[in-house]
């Protein structure tokens, strides 16, 4: 409950925080309309000119694109703009800020991906359950109940594994406070916008189990279109488990490492 | 019997930093091969503090004080050594220890940058769990002491350094803590700034009881806070004890000061009087704290004196000359 209530307070203050800010309630809103608008034109230009995509068809690949938008929007909500504070060479790593978060008698962990929250990323998460709704729309009758269920929990699935990349690639900053480690993570993120299934096996494998982008986007995406079987969302549930784990040991390990700011 | 907050036994830092000899050649060389230095920041440093006390940690850059205070609020973990605050080591963090410990940082803040302090105010309330009645309380004392009402509806950002730093110290205190650790808290701020500062810790102090461990390069702010002092340098313990004195146990040195008489000659001083100022017929001697009553006898018989006293150093001087050369010598 205590935690529940932390929350809260962080994504109120954060809340005010951004609205101290006019202009960026429009600039989020027009760089969200921009990456909605080049993603469908993608999609709509592949199947002008093909039936199907290694297997995915039209309906499919939208319901790809809306998870990828939805997943994107989630991180964009809390974990990016907490785990990002860290990072950098004005990140509170290297600046020393982070003797703040260690003084407070709170789970460094838990602050460190909670602390700060981009509430505009909520008209992301609107537009990416709009490409979605798409989807389903042009699916027709076979959007079951059952495929509503086993989406929501492939969707919290894919939000545990991607915490657990982003907390391992933000705890590597304490090896090197000044580096950008989620740069590398956004540019192997943009290949999620497609299925995982139209790559090369080798590249198929690299981003289910090394950097699983592909059971971010592409199980919550299955089970959205009712292609997913049991055991492939047990396996990844427990994917995730261990992910999340073992980041969170990555990330307590760099903790210990960090010697603050000098004075 | 009066509570030890604080006991440090034969405290220990080392640091590993790394080395590399100037040049293109030797850049791209540690890219590959990376030598290391060990640094002792502080060497076997041990003292106790007890309840209430405000103790004034001094020391030249690069003396230690910063290490040895994230030491004790738990930042850092001691190469050797035991630490004990409020029976609790530092460095396992528990939250039990930390609810009861602040840090002020003179050269960072813990504020929102775009909003008022007030909303930071209450979001700390939230995690050091304190009921919305007795932050009403503490706040409105905390207001009231460091005068301040007009600063809660102001964007941070809008702030002097000096009412963001009294932000800060709300930030502090909120809840209560026991032990307070404040480093270089005045950095920056003007002369009159400091003073109100100053008077509000040592107000504060008196009114909660609290133990401050404090930092600082202003000789003024320990002067004026802190009747103990523990000097360091170089990562050693040169003194612990009374602010008086510091003069007497580690300045080996009087000042003599004397005024002749009108139109008297040039006098002839004896070799082990220094000359510090001379202006007037006003004349200031540095002489060994073993030679002063010799020398002034001397003095006394063989010039013209009209005037002449024999004191400590300032305490200014004594710091200077440590902070220097590392030891005082006569």
């Amino acid at each position: 409950m205590y935690h529940l209530r932390l929350i809260g307070s962080f994504a109120k203050i954060s809340a005010q925080n951004e609205m101290a800010y006019r202009a960026n309630f429009w600039i989020s809103l027009l760089n969200s309309a921009l990456n909605l608008v080049t993603g469908i034109l993608g999609v709509w230009v592949l199947f002008e000119q093909i039936e199907t995509l290694n297997g995915w068809d039209l309906p499919a690949t939208l319901a790809i694109l809306g998870v990828y938008l939805s997943v994107g929007a989630l991180r964009g909500l809390f974990i990016s703009p907490s785990l990002d504070t860290l990072t950098g060479m004005d990140g509170e790593v290297w600046t020393g800020k982070f003797d703040f978060t260690l003084l407070k008698p709170v789970d460094v962990q838990f602050q460190a991906s909670f602390r700060h929250w981009h509430p505009l990323a909520l008209i992301d998460l609107a537009l990416g359950l709009g490409v979605l709704y798409l989807a389903v729309s042009q699916m027709g009758s076979s959007f079951t109940a059952g495929s509503l269920l086993s989406f929501a929990v492939a969707l919290a699935i894919a939000m545990t594994l991607l915490y657990a990349i982003l907390l391992v690639f933000a705890g590597l900053v304490f090896w090197s406070p000044g580096f950008l480690f989620t740069w590398v993570f956004d540019g192997i993120f943009q290949m999620a916008r497609y299925p995982v299934g139209i790559y090369p096996t080798w590249l198929q494998w690299l981003l289910t189990w090394l950097v699983p982008i592909g059971i971010i986007t592409t199980v919550p995406a299955e089970a959205f279109t009712g292609n997913l079987n049991l055991s492939m969302l047990v396996g990844s549930g427990l994917f995730a488990l261990v992910a999340v784990i073992c980041a969170s040991l990555v990330f307590r390990l760099g903790v210990r490492r960090y010697a603050s700011a000098s004075s | 019997m009066v509570e030890k907050q604080i006991e440090v036994r034969k405290l220990t830092k080392t640091f590993k930093v790394p080395v590399r000899a100037e040049g293109f050649a030797a850049s791209l060389k540690s890219l590959v091969q990376r030598k290391y230095q060990e640094v002792e920041a502080v060497r076997e440093i041990s003292f106790d503090i007890e309840a209430g006390e405000v103790v004034g940690f001094i020391g030249p850059n690069g003396a230690g004080k910063t290490t040895s205070l994230k030491i004790l609020s738990g930042l850092l973990h001691p190469s050797s050594g035991d630490v004990r605050v409020l029976g609790f080591k530092p460095w396992e963090r528990e939250p039990a220890y930390l609810s009861q410990i602040s840090m002020v940082l003179g050269n960072k803040s813990q504020l929102l940058w775009d909003i008022p302090p007030m909303d930071t105010f209450r979001v700390l309330a939230e995690i050091y769990r304190v009921p919305e009645k007795e932050f009403n309380l503490i706040l409105d004392e905390l207001i009231d002491l460091l005068d301040m009402k007009a600063l809660l509806t102001k964007p941070v950002r809008n702030m002097s350094l000096g009412e963001r730093m009294k932000c800060e110290l709300v930030a502090g205190l909120l809840y209560r803590p026991r032990v307070m650790f404040l480093d270089e808290p005045t950095l920056g701020l003007d002369v009159s700034m400091q003073g109100r500062l100053r008077r509000f810790l040592t107000d504060y102090n008196q009114r909660s009881g609290v133990t401050m461990m404090l930092t600082s390069h202003y000789m003024a702010d320990v002067t004026a806070l802190c009747p103990r002092v523990i000097l360091i340098h170089r990562g050693e313990l040169l003194y612990d004890g009374e602010l008086a004195g510091l003069a007497s146990k580690l300045a080996p040195f009087k000042l003599v000061r004397l005024a002749l008489e009108v139109d008297s000659p040039k006098p002839e001083l004896p070799p082990e009087a220094e000359i510090v100022e001379q202006e007037n017929g006003r004349l200031t001697l540095r002489v060994a704290r073993a030679e002063a009553p010799k020398l002034t006898a001397h003095l006394l018989n063989t010039l013209p004196v009209a005037d002449l006293s024999v004191e400590d150093p300032p305490i200014e001087a004594v710091i200077d000359q440590i902070y220097q050369d590392g030891e005082v010598s006569a």
